[in-house]
């Protein structure tokens, strides 16, 4: 009798089997295509976009290599959608399998749909989906989002995730481009005081020999000459949005002194040229890192309110092109000193003054200082960050300090060479 | 009734109210608060977790001379039979209402971020014959259920906070006042009831070994509950800033939506499991409080067999209001609302009859000889 009761008893537990299987949202690996990357663009009819998808082949590149050897790494599929969530169906007319954005790491919007108005709209429906998740770059190409796509092709890293993953990773760390997760797009766009910075790319690069730029980080993508068989598209600048509109570029440098004045920024490892103050026929490369946080001393009573921003940074001199080695001599060293503060300081005032009278808003971070000043949120709202900050005096000063001058800080002179 | 017949020990115990009350930070309790007090809803917990202190702490004083009734007998007791029966009948349906509108939360919360596709009333069904299941087993059973995940459930939880705070701004939490200190003190004095479940406790006190571990677990759970919601109120505003904290509908699952482990980035697979099991807990605890207080209400011995009636009362209350995504989260806000004074004032009263009566000169002086 126990024994049956026993089995009576297992029998029922069977049903809860099925439970294991996960219920309706059970889907296997083999129903689903990944999209790694979404394109927005401008489509003809008012409350529609262009959206592209980029498609990942899992296939492809990995171990299971004997299937799927001819078959392209990614595809791409353009339909014109209301958004991103009722596209998940209108693309399902040319592709075979459930979509799933589980994978996607970029959405990419042209520059033509970047400045409409509108274009905010489109891009909150991905706070609706849970499967679009915060750590998604957004990325603003010169051209169609869908061009981008067709023309980007990698000579190496040819499966799309892991590119744009390296690529915006490496990018961000250098300061090249800006971090632009919608996490901090949403943040910044409700709070409303600061500028967004998206990441600029593009695959069109300049024919015209004029329109090159002469420092090598100082352009905005596609200005930049790279010879040899590379791949054909750029990752270079920012484009700055202003309440969830695109306003205006910033070059690659320009993005780098944002990075560093800003401290939510993690930028880590910058490599760049400064003019050596011994001759000027030649540059000095440094490595900028920043000490700590910047110290931003404000006082928002006065007017116009006024900023002290102080960089900490601390300069490794990497190369002597002119030989004179500063290393040796204490004057010579504040000479450097002095002549980089300089430099560095009319750099960063230059993008201040840039921000002020052309964007009209700051993608520092610095109203979050002014946060402090105020007791609550009315006052601070009434304060009106946005408004007033064309207006502030703000300076900026470099709290410089020498790190290393390469792995062998003596070279020999110049002269002792030649002569 | 040999199932329910064993005391649980202050291990258990303690580790029941952590998971049942600390699991208020991952659902929309925090949303509720940042409606009114944005970012300075942390500043509001502090209050209500000193405020919350007065009526535990008469609580804890009027069972030190009754150990051996529980909250229905000591209402009774206290303020004569027809008083006390209305009073422990209106807990009941506080109680009651508190497990559905909670987990008709949790199902909103798993259908809404992790299982679109699947229809809600089969995940409530799955839920409530999980808890049903582990209320019929009993206290013992559940307390140590809590026990054996509490350090997983803390360390899981404590990582997903740590890797948020990594990615947030301190700076975020200014200005301090937030709206203002008259919104801060009124949020902080009509949602007070986020720590009711402490007054509920009243219901399992003879079944824990000794009135020493009551007082003594409340307590140490108290202390470790209300830090544990205060920091994951300021890492939600350092995280998501004060705009975006009143839109978001369950920050927690935000925040573990977003925040990466090194390489590994859908990290909220990794944290949902863990997640379910508090919650399981939670609502197993729910289930048994309501079973018990039915049963010493209503003098039903053998409670166990209202447990089919109770679940499919609470499914289908659950699943009924028409667009639960809205009127739920309203409904709980109101609940908490109405709950507050009276998780205030009627240990007051407790006590304050229990002295009239002079209850407590009666231990003194037992105490003495």
């Amino acid at each position: 009798m126990k024994h049956q009761l026993k089995k009576i008893k297992l029998l029922l537990a069977l049903p809860f089997l099925i439970i294991l299987t996960g219920c309706w949202d059970q889907t296997g690996l083999d129903d689903q295509v990944f999209v790694i990357g979404i394109g927005m663009d401008k489509a003809e009819e008012k409350g529609k976009i262009n959206i592209t998808y980029l498609i990942a082949n899992p296939e492809v590149g990995s171990s299971t290599q004997a299937s799927a050897n001819n078959e392209e790494a990614m595809m791409t599929v353009t339909i014109q959608a209301s958004d991103f969530i009722s596209m998940r169906n209108n693309a399902n007319s040319v592709i075979a399998r459930e979509i799933s954005y589980d994978l996607l790491r970029v959405i990419l919007v042209s520059e033509e749909l970047a400045k409409e108005e509108e274009f905010i709209r489109y891009l909150y429906t991905s706070e609706k989906d849970r499967e679009i998740k915060r750590n998604v770059h957004l990325v603003v190409t010169k051209e169609k989002a869908e061009e981008f796509f067709k023309k980007n092709s990698p000579k190496f890293l040819s499966r799309p995730h892991k590119f744009y993953e390296n690529m915006i990773g490496r990018a961000i760390q250098v300061g090249i481009v800006p971090n632009s997760e919608l996490h901090q797009f949403f943040r910044i766009t409700e709070e409303d005081a600061n500028a967004f910075l998206a990441i600029y790319a593009t695959s069109d690069i300049e024919k015209e020999k004029n329109k090159y730029r002469i420092s090598e980080n100082d352009a905005v993508a596609g200005n930049v000459k790279i010879k040899g068989e590379t791949n054909n598209s750029q990752f270079l600048g920012a484009a700055v949005f202003l309440e969830g509109k695109m306003i205006g570029k910033m070059t690659g440098v320009e993005n780098r002194i944002v990075m560093l004045l800003n401290d939510t920024s993690d930028v880590s490892d910058i490599l760049t040229v400064v003019p050596d103050p011994f001759d000027e026929d030649y540059q000095l490369t440094v490595r900028i890192t920043k000490r700590q946080n910047t110290e931003v001393v404000m006082d928002v009573n006065s007017k116009p309110p006024r900023i002290h921003a102080t960089l900490p940074l601390t300069i490794d001199v990497l190369t002597d092109p002119s030989m004179s080695n500063p290393v040796e001599d204490k004057e010579k060293i504040e000479e450097v000193k002095k002549s980089f503060e300089r430099f560095l300081e009319e750099k960063a005032m230059k993008v201040v003054t840039k921000t002020q009278e052309e964007f009209k808003v700051e993608p520092f971070g610095w109203s979050l200082y002014a946060r402090k000043e105020f007791k609550t949120l009315r006052e601070y709202m009434d304060f009106d960050w946005m408004k007033t900050y064309p207006d502030m005096k703000i300076d900026v000063d470099i709290n410089l300090r020498f790190g290393k001058f390469g792995k062998q800080p003596k070279t020999p002179s110049y002269e002792g060479i030649r002569d | 009734m040999k199932q329910t017949e064993g005391k649980i020990g202050i291990r258990e115990y303690t580790a029941i109210i952590m998971l049942s009350v600390g699991t208020k930070l991952t659902d929309d309790t925090p949303t509720v608060l940042f409606n009114s007090a944005k970012n300075s809803a942390w500043i509001s917990l502090i209050l209500i977790a000193l405020l919350s202190i007065v009526p535990i702490w008469f609580l804890v004083k009027v069972f030190s001379v009754h150990q051996d009734k529980n909250l229905h007998d000591l209402n009774v007791y206290l303020f004569g039979k027809v008083l006390g029966h209305i009073i422990s009948v209106g807990m009941l349906a506080f109680g009651f209402s508190a497990l559905v509108l909670d987990s008709a939360i949790y199902v909103d919360i798993i259908s809404s971020m992790y299982f679109t596709k699947t229809p809600s009333i089969a995940i409530y069904v799955v839920l409530v014959i999980v808890c049903g299941y582990g209320a019929k087993r009993g206290l013992q059973h559940i307390g140590s259920t809590a026990w054996l995940t509490l350090f997983y459930l803390k360390i899981t939880l404590l990582f997903a906070l740590a890797f948020a705070f990594y990615k947030g701004n301190t700076k975020l939490i200014f200005p301090l006042w937030g709206p203002g200190y008259w919104e801060i003190v009124k949020t902080a004095g009509s949602k007070m009831s986020i720590f009711a479940d402490f007054y509920y406790l009243g219901i399992i006190a003879p079944m824990i070994d000794s009135f020493k571990s009551f007082k003594k677990g409340a307590f140490v759970a108290f202390a470790v509950v209300v830090p544990e919601i205060l920091l994951a109120l300021m890492i939600y505003v350092m995280l998501f800033d004060f705009t975006s904290i009143e839109v978001i509908s369950y920050p927690f699952h935000e925040m573990i939506l977003y925040i990466s482990i090194g390489f590994l980035t859908n990290v909220e697979t990794f944290f949902l499991p863990f997640w379910l099991v508090a919650a399981f807990v939670r609502f197993a605890f729910y289930f048994y409080l309501v079973l018990i207080l039915f049963g010493a209400i209503f003098k039903i011995k053998e409670y166990e067999y209202l447990v089919p009636v109770i679940s499919i009362l609470v499914i289908f209350l659950g699943v009924f209001p028409k667009s639960a995504a809205f009127t739920i989260p309203g409904l709980r806000e109101w609940m908490l609302t109405i709950l507050s004074p009276m998780f205030f004032l009627l240990p007051c009263f407790m006590w304050l009859i229990a002295k009239v009566r002079g209850d407590f000169k009666n231990e003194t002086s037992a105490q003495k000889n």
